[in-house]
């Protein structure tokens, strides 16, 4: 009998710092290359996979999941070799696929209990682990139901907690908030901001869904066209490489930026009441309020410029497609 | 703690073996497939047969008091059903050998002779015409929905690994088949057991227990692998239902067509296109070798064949849907 808490192999401990650990991975379907020297190292925390359509996020999970052999390279999953240890990195990691499956002819709760008992709990515990785990998802009587019955909506939650069941420590969601009404998707994001906040789980988001990327994730990693194009935390990637501020302003705007202009502050117009002050912001404090004195204006709003998802997103992909044309 | 919380809990149980995973497949497939009425209805009548011919053990067994006449009779009947000769020319047969003889062979292998033959008509006769159906409602849906609704990948993203999935699959097919194959079987020879007035028969049919189970075996490995192969390569189960009666139908339509035209002198290649001619023979030779049944080898040398194609092409079809 094995603990609900294996450790990895010792030789791997060391490692632990990142979840998963990725070396120069290729995988070829025939003459298809998927995946092409792939580099990646994903730390605990919340984590969005993103990518065009083709860009080789699915393959990745597989692979991650070991449910494909790698044509070259190596890594580690929980300190588990992807190469060797696919049972032991199944065991361990929640995967929610984007697809909808479920086992015909199966009610909602029996198909929670199978998949707990696949993922080697005991049949009794599994029953009671799977009750608590939809209560947990929101899901009242119509786990009694066959799965064939369900609603988009919940068999999304279904599978939702068919990934958790079994306590991962991570989890592989794929696209979890797609064909979910907007008081659902608030509600399964938030499920995951408890399981990462509360309870420490590492959850892998790969969706195309942006805003749902920047609500919750910590980290970002964009794939495309087989190899990764971005990797890095949400902060670091969205800060401008130039310091600006965003200052919403009412009043006279001209005036304002002429007193700006005068103290040595450069600005751009962005809007009828919007300016862009570049600088840091302990520098421009002073300038930005006396200025705002001086011309008469009322500062509305004072927040400082950030790269969107958006743009780092079409950035990445377009460098490969002309790359690539 | 509140006695019913809403709330997510981590869990800290001791995990069960990673062996035993094919159980949770058999498991689920067993409660699906009995959720079938068809499936209950068949079953039902399969177990029909080893009560009438424990009724007539029953029978056989009080008369050996009373003397031969009825035991010679009865076993002349079932030696009829097995050979397919007239039970009348089996019964003269018998009186003349006793006559030659000068007396009876003894109540242990008259008694061998009964029951195999009765056991004989069970493999032959009546369970065949249960074993195609229940194949047919039990296994087409087996791997083809679980393609249709992409339930392979919840299987394959836990420890689970496609032979445990696939011995799952056929744990299921071979336990239904067991009942109708295997277990009346058994059945028939333990209530004969229990209704034979002396102890003897035990050491006169030691034997056919063993016998019965091997035969079952023979019968429901091939079945087993050859319809969850074709449940593989479809995602539409009744194809699969359809291809499950063709071999059947067709390859004994065919068998019976090249010998009833061209009588071939060894018909043991063609017969073997027809898989319940095939079964026969095998059965025949399993539980009663006096039969002389002839070329088993070469009976046994197809089936392991197609036993082992329907596996590879199976594990082939199983594998495929993860390299996309």
């Amino acid at each position: 009998m094995e603990h609900g808490r294996a450790m990895p192999h010792k030789e791997t401990q060391l490692t632990m710092t990142a979840l998963i650990e990725l070396r120069n991975v290729t995988k070829d379907y025939g003459n298809f290359r998927a995946l092409s020297n792939v580099d990646l190292t994903i730390r605990p925390g919340i984590t969005g996979l993103l990518g065009p359509n083709g860009a080789g996020k699915s393959t990745l999970i597989k692979v991650l999941l070991g449910l494909v052999r790698i044509t070259v390279g190596d890594g580690h999953v929980l300190g588990f070799s992807i190469r060797t240890s696919a049972d032991q990195i199944r065991t361990h990691i929640g995967y929610m696929p984007e697809d909808d499956c479920y086992v015909h002819g199966l009610s909602g709760i029996e198909s929670v209990q199978m998949i707990a008992q696949l993922s080697r709990f005991p049949a009794t515990e599994a029953l009671r682990r799977g009750h608590e785990i939809l209560d947990f998802c929101g899901m009242g009587q119509e786990r009694y139901r066959l799965v064939e019955t369900y609603s988009t909506g919940m068999r999304q939650k279904l599978r939702f907690a068919m990934a958790i069941v079994h306590d991962p420590k991570l989890l592989i969601l794929d696209e979890p908030t797609s064909g979910l009404d907007p008081e659902e998707r608030e509600a399964m994001l938030n499920r995951i901001r408890i399981l990462a906040r509360q309870f420490a789980k590492s959850v892998i988001l790969c969706t195309h869904i942006l805003p749902d990327v920047q609500v919750v994730c910590d980290n970002v990693v964009i794939l495309a066209g087989g190899s990764v194009r971005v990797s890095d935390s949400l902060d670091e990637l969205c800060r401008m490489p130039n310091p600006s501020m965003t200052v919403t302003l009412s009043g006279n705007r001209d005036a304002y930026r002429d007193r700006l202009t005068a103290k040595g502050v450069q600005s751009e117009v962005m809007s009828l009441r919007q300016l862009r002050v570049f600088g840091e912001v302990a520098v421009l404090n002073e300038p930005l309020w006396s200025a705002a004195t001086e011309s008469g204006c009322i500062v509305r709003g004072l927040s400082p410029s950030k790269n969107s998802l958006e743009q780092i997103f079409l950035t990445a992909v377009r460098e490969v497609q002309s790359a690539n044309p | 703690m509140p006695i019913h919380n809403l709330g997510y809990r981590e869990w800290k149980g001791e995990l069960q073996s990673t062996s035993t995973r094919w159980f949770v497949v058999a498991d689920i497939g067993i409660r699906r497939a009995w959720q079938s009425a068809w499936l209950r209805r068949m079953m039902f009548f399969a177990w029909v047969p080893g009560v009438v011919m424990g009724f007539m053990i029953f029978t056989y067994e009080q008369s050996a008091k009373q003397g031969g006449e009825v035991q010679d009779i009865m076993s002349a009947g079932a030696m009829a059903m097995v050979t397919y000769e007239s039970p009348e020319l089996i019964y003269r047969r018998i009186k003349q050998e006793r006559i030659l003889t000068g007396s009876r062979a003894s109540i242990g292998e008259e008694r061998h002779i009964f029951w195999s033959s009765l056991l004989l008509i069970l493999f032959r006769r009546s369970q065949p015409f249960l074993l195609i159906p229940i194949v047919a409602v039990i296994a087409p849906p087996m791997i083809s929905q679980d393609f249709r609704s992409r339930a392979f990948l919840l299987y394959f993203s836990r420890p689970l690994t496609k032979v445990q999935y696939i011995i799952g699959k056929a744990a299921t097919i071979s336990l239904y088949l067991l009942c109708v194959t295997m277990f009346p079987a058994l059945l028939l020879y333990f209530v004969g057991v229990l209704l034979s007035p002396d102890i003897s028969v035990l050491s006169a049919t030691w034997d056919l227990p063993l016998r019965v189970i091997l035969a079952s075996f023979m019968i429901v490995i091939p079945c087993t692998a050859l319809s969850l192969m074709l449940s593989s390569l479809t995602t539409e189960s009744r194809y699969a239902s359809f291809a499950w009666f063709a071999v059947w139908i067709f390859g004994h339509l065919t068998y019976v067509v090249i010998r009833s035209v061209a009588n071939p002198g060894d018909s043991s290649m063609v017969q073997s296109l027809s898989l319940y001619e095939t079964f026969n023979d095998l059965s025949s030779w399993i539980l009663d070798p006096k039969l002389g049944v002839t070329h088993i080898e070469t009976r046994f040398i197809l089936l392991a064949v197609l036993t082992a194609v329907c596996t590879a092409v199976l594990y082939r079809r199983v594998s495929a849907p993860m390299e996309v």
